[in-house]
């Protein structure tokens, strides 16, 4: 029994960065119809300017010159990096999608492939190929409880999560732009012809989903020091197939999905090996999807991508 | 033996009752026509009849044999051609390949002649393209045989429909609204097209149309649909002067 | 052409009148003339290229048309073009010119004749020509060989992905099970092994059975397709997308778990039969029959299918054979390429098969073009060449590339040449400055 509330503590924290990745995924293919397959390089972009904020706050501390108690350094390096995200995120939009917003959609696709592709070689050739390892911003406490170890690290990174999926779902289901974003998951095709400016709901679309991934980065490179510039591709697919397992444009059903996958994999790892986490993981979604084919919370809505 | 019979056809969409109680008998080399107002279950009729949906009662036969629970293209290929309401053509494809396309099940020359290019291949092939050139004739489009459809002008894509429905050698041919978004010109050359391909073939034809002079000069027999049911069923006089429908439907079409 | 007729004495349109001359001489030389021009210059080179550039200070051969030295030695670039000019560019420019009327008879002759026999010569020619041009180094062999590998890949990825209009992300995955399928095969028949022991069968057989081997991993490869191919029946599009997605993480979480194929280290011992010839064989029966399939109505049900799936139900088309046939062709033609490509390379692990092929694959295909058999050749030589050819930009090379196919993607967003399809006959017909010749040869029977 122990060991299943460990690994449920576990799954929460693992299934945290696949569902915020997933948001992301999810919202851009909600309201654009459109796969961002860059979106796991945007979490990995996040995690380095999360790093570099954090050097440097931590930097100017140590200089002496802005002391700044450790957890306002987490807070403004959460919100910077969101905010710096959000411009890449942005720029993407505009560069990358904007431009083939009438183009088969499947050209859209590749396109954000290879952007992807170049920013892991970006990364690469600026960076230079070492690890950097992420400073750690917060000071590691373990409660006992009956048996169940958990980190503050652990309680902060789906804390985190959480309030912002929660704030996320407040501003999509309050607010007048995430109204607009709503309508044009809706209807992509009336719905712009009806007032709803396209072009900006498109950059907000790209803008909240690369904060959500920065935010997932930054509580990655907490959990997970070391960084890599391909780690938007090793956990970047498997939140992508979870948004799309949610259901299209499900904020909740991408969510939900990611916290699936993160508990399957854990319960694989933990209770049979760690070897067929992907085999078993990728089996059970095969089968969801051959039942409900069109996700959790998808309508029976044939989306093709027109050539 | 009627060639197509249809027997207490009902259906359900979910809750929805759509088509109540069809009945229907054509005769080889019949035109029949089936009107009533729109959302009246027409083209839904259309589908149930061709596969595309299974009625939740009733039978249908076509020269005796059943055709409940047989896939569109089964339905097809025992010589049931149609063409849309709404244009569905294959937008890469060009006017010729439409047309060859629709003899797909006429082919015997299998995965292994396509791939490997048997004599047997190129000699159906040959064949195929030899009477789609004659059925493009037929229906005036020979011209743009080389043409991408989807640059074709309204009229002409309506054509190539039915020269494609004819490509399957249809013993019977429905037609849903094939004088759709025609203007008056339009509508006598395509009825002139139709008379052509009626005589040519001996063809049994089944339509649906909005226009009263249309239905009422080209059909033999005419039905009048309204909710899902048939209200009226006779020669086009008989129809005109039956009192139900000119109160559901035609009175208003003819006072305007 | 005006222009320089209404301004003769300017000197810019004089030397574009000239130019437009020269190239114009070109136009009227069949593909025999290239290709017989092409195994001149190749023939040279394999009589007196090493000396030739030994003697402009090269210190080999330049295996990749110089590409590789040029962007690492720019001090060797005038040697490296002075050498391009004399063993290529010279010596084809000549032959084309001078044999030009001969080869136009010829190919009139030979189109005459027999279409198929026509097809035999060109395609004889051109394998004379690459078997000449890998024979000099390794590495020309083995970037040949795998780039025909790649026109397998792509062409069969095109059938599903332009022909029938889905997103398949799989193809990686039916790679991989003909990789190993083929692998498994030769290694337990007719090799020496630590973990199967001694061969089932006389190795010396082995080559001649190499094709049997290859034929039963892309049957294993198409029946794995149908895990792909039935849920198509249901869903389509974007669903069918993250189907085939997790049927590739699949395929290679279950060969990493496979420990008697090696799991993740890998499976090695292959034998070397995978050469030139081999592959070239394969590669020249895929486009053969994936050409004669897509010109086929039975092909072209797949286009129906893909722009209006209700239309070609109704017109007789049975839907579901045309998918399953699509995906199982393709998955079929996928694993060949694996085994082959297991052979050439003797070495197969799981990680090949990843996400980053899945992107090589998709590239070569919308860079090429959807729905071409040109476009996928043109795709894969053209990603593969580039590829090897801006090597020495090292990291560089993977901004450059993607940033290419961004490009086509802005400008021509089905790919450079998409819903193509070519004509042999009108492929191999002699041609002629003159237009009436042309006729005459064409219709003189």
């Amino acid at each position: 029994m122990t060991s299943f509330l460990q690994n449920l503590v576990n799954a929460m924290q693992w299934g945290s960065f696949y569902a915020l990745i997933a948001l992301g995924y999810s919202m851009v293919y909600g309201v654009l119809m459109l796969f961002n397959f860059a979106h796991g390089d945007i979490f990995m972009v996040g995690a380095y300017i999360g790093f570099f904020v954090s050097s440097g706050l931590i930097a100017l501390s140590a200089l002496g010159s802005l002391v700044l108690p450790s957890w306002l350094i987490l807070s403004i390096t959460i919100l910077l990096a969101m905010f710096l995200t959000s411009f890449v995120g942005m720029l993407l939009e505009r560069v990358g999608y904007r431009p083939l917003r009438s183009a088969p959609r499947a050209s859209a696709a590749i396109t954000g492939l290879m952007i992807g592709i170049i920013l892991e070689t970006g990364n690469l050739a600026l960076l230079g190929a070492q690890r950097y390892k992420f400073p750690a911003l917060i000071e590691s406490t373990t409660y006992n409880l009956g048996g169940v170890f958990i980190t503050n690290k652990k309680i902060l990174i789906v804390f985190v999560s959480l309030l912002l999926m929660f704030a996320l779902h407040q501003f999509v289901q309050r607010t007048k732009w995430g109204m607009a974003m709503r309508a044009m998951a809706y209807d992509y095709i009336v719905v712009p012809l009806m007032g709803v400016p396209i072009n900006t709901i498109a950059l907000l679309t790209f803008a909240l989903g690369s904060a959500l991934a920065a935010a997932a980065g930054i509580l990655f490179g907490i959990a997970y020091p070391v960084l890599d510039p391909y780690m938007g591709i090793l956990y970047g697919w498997k939140a992508f197939v979870a948004a799309i397992l949610g259901g299209r444009g499900s904020i909740i059903g991408a969510a939900l999905a990611g916290f699936l996958l993160g508990f399957i994999e854990i319960f694989v790892a933990a209770f049979i090996s760690s070897t067929l986490r992907d085999l078993i993981a990728y089996s059970i979604i095969l089968l969801i999807l051959t039942f409900r084919p069109h996700g959790f919370f998808g309508e029976a809505y044939s989306a093709r991508l027109r050539l | 033996m009627s060639l197509l019979q249809i027997e207490k056809m009902t259906h359900y969409f979910g809750g929805l009752r759509a088509v109540h109680d069809y009945n229907l008998e054509i005769e080889p080399g019949q035109i029949r026509g089936l009107i009533g107002p729109n959302g009246a279950g027409k083209t839904t009729i259309f589908n149930l009849i061709t596969g595309i949906y299974s009625p939740t009662e009733g039978r249908i036969h076509l020269e005796g044999k059943d055709l409940i629970g047989l896939q569109p293209h089964q339905v097809a290929s025992l010589g049931l051609g149609r063409t849309f309401q709404n244009l569905r053509l294959w937008r890469h494809m060009t006017v010729l390949e439409h047309v060859m396309q629709a003899r797909y099940s006429k082919l015997t020359y299998g995965v292994v002649g396509a791939l490997l290019g048997t004599p047997k291949r190129y000699r159906q092939e040959a064949e195929s393209e030899r009477i789609a050139y004659e059925l493009l004739d037929l229906v005036g489009v020979k011209h743009l045989a080389d043409q991408v459809v989807i640059n074709l002008p309204y009229g002409a894509q309506r054509r190539v429909e039915m020269a494609r429905a004819l490509a399957i050698e249809p013993k019977i041919l429905f037609l849903d609204e094939p004088t759709a978004g025609m203007n008056l010109e339009e509508l006598s050359q395509i009825m002139e097209t139709i008379r052509r391909i009626h005589n040519e073939f001996d063809l049994t034809i089944f339509l649906i149309e909005h226009r009263m002079k249309f239905v009422m000069e080209l059909c033999d027999v005419i039905q009048t649909l309204v909710f899902g049911e048939v209200i009226a069923e006779g020669t086009p006089e008989a129809i005109q002067n039956n009192p139900e429908v000119i109160d559901a439907y035609l009175g208003k079409e003819i006072e305007t | 052409m005006e222009e320089s007729i209404t301004k003769p004495s300017t000197s810019r349109s004089t030397w574009v009148n000239r130019w437009q001359l020269f190239w114009g001489s070109f136009s009227g030389v069949p593909i025999l003339g290239w290709l017989i021009g092409i195994l001149g210059a190749v023939a040279l080179e394999q009589l007196f290229g090493s000396a030739f550039a030994q003697l402009l200070g090269l210190s080999k051969v330049p295996v990749l048309f110089g590409f590789v030295i040029m962007l690492g030695h720019p001090r060797l670039i005038p040697g490296t073009l002075i050498y391009l000019l004399v063993i290529y560019a010279l010596p084809i420019g000549i032959i084309t010119q001078v044999g030009k009327s001969l080869t136009n008879k010829l190919a009139g002759y030979l189109l005459k004749f027999h279409l198929g026999i026509s097809a035999l010569v060109h395609i004889g020619l051109l394998f004379l020509v690459l078997h000449l041009w890998a024979d000099i180094s390794d590495y020309r062999d083995l970037v040949l060989r795998l780039t025909l590998i790649a026109i397998i890949l792509t062409l069969s990825l095109n059938i599903v992905n332009g022909y029938l209009g889905e997103f398949s992300c799989s193809h990686p995955g039916f790679m991989a099970l003909g990789a190993y399928a083929a692998s498994v095969l030769t290694v337990l028949l007719f090799v020496e092994d630590k973990v199967f022991g001694s061969p089932l069968l006389a190795p010396n057989i082995g080559p001649f059975l190499f094709p049997i081997v290859l034929i039963l991993a892309g049957l294993i490869a198409a029946i794995g397709a149908l895990l792909v191919a039935i849920p198509s029946f249901r869903t389509r599009g974007d669903y069918l997308a993250i189907i085939s997605l997790a049927f590739l993480f699949i395929v290679k979480s279950l060969i990493e778990n496979l420990e008697i194929f090696g799991g993740s280290r890998g499976f090695m011992n292959q034998p070397n039969w995978a050469n030139l010839s081999t592959v070239f064989v394969w590669t020249m029966l895929c486009i053969w029959t994936i050409n004669n399939f897509v010109t086929s109505t039975m092909g072209k049900a797949l286009n129906a299918v893909r722009d209006e799936e209700t239309a070609a139900n109704a017109m007789s088309v049975n839907t579901r054979r045309t998918k399953i046939i699509g995906f199982m062709f393709a998955a079929f033609w996928a694993g060949i390429a694996g085994g082959l490509f297991a052979h050439v390379m003797r070495y197969v692990n799981p990680g090949t098969f990843g996400i980053q092929k899945l992107a090589e694959v998709l590239a070569m295909v919308y860079f090429g073009g959807l729905n071409s058999v040109v476009g996928s050749i043109v795709g894969a030589v053209g990603f593969n060449l580039l590829s090897e050819a801006l090597r020495p930009l090292e990291l560089y090379k993977w901004i450059i590339i993607p940033l290419l196919l961004i490009l086509v993607m802005l400008y021509r967003p089905s790919g450079l040449i998409s819903f193509r399809e070519f004509n042999i006959a009108n492929l191999l017909k002699p041609k002629s400055t003159s237009d009436e010749e042309v006729e005459h040869v064409v219709t003189s029977d």
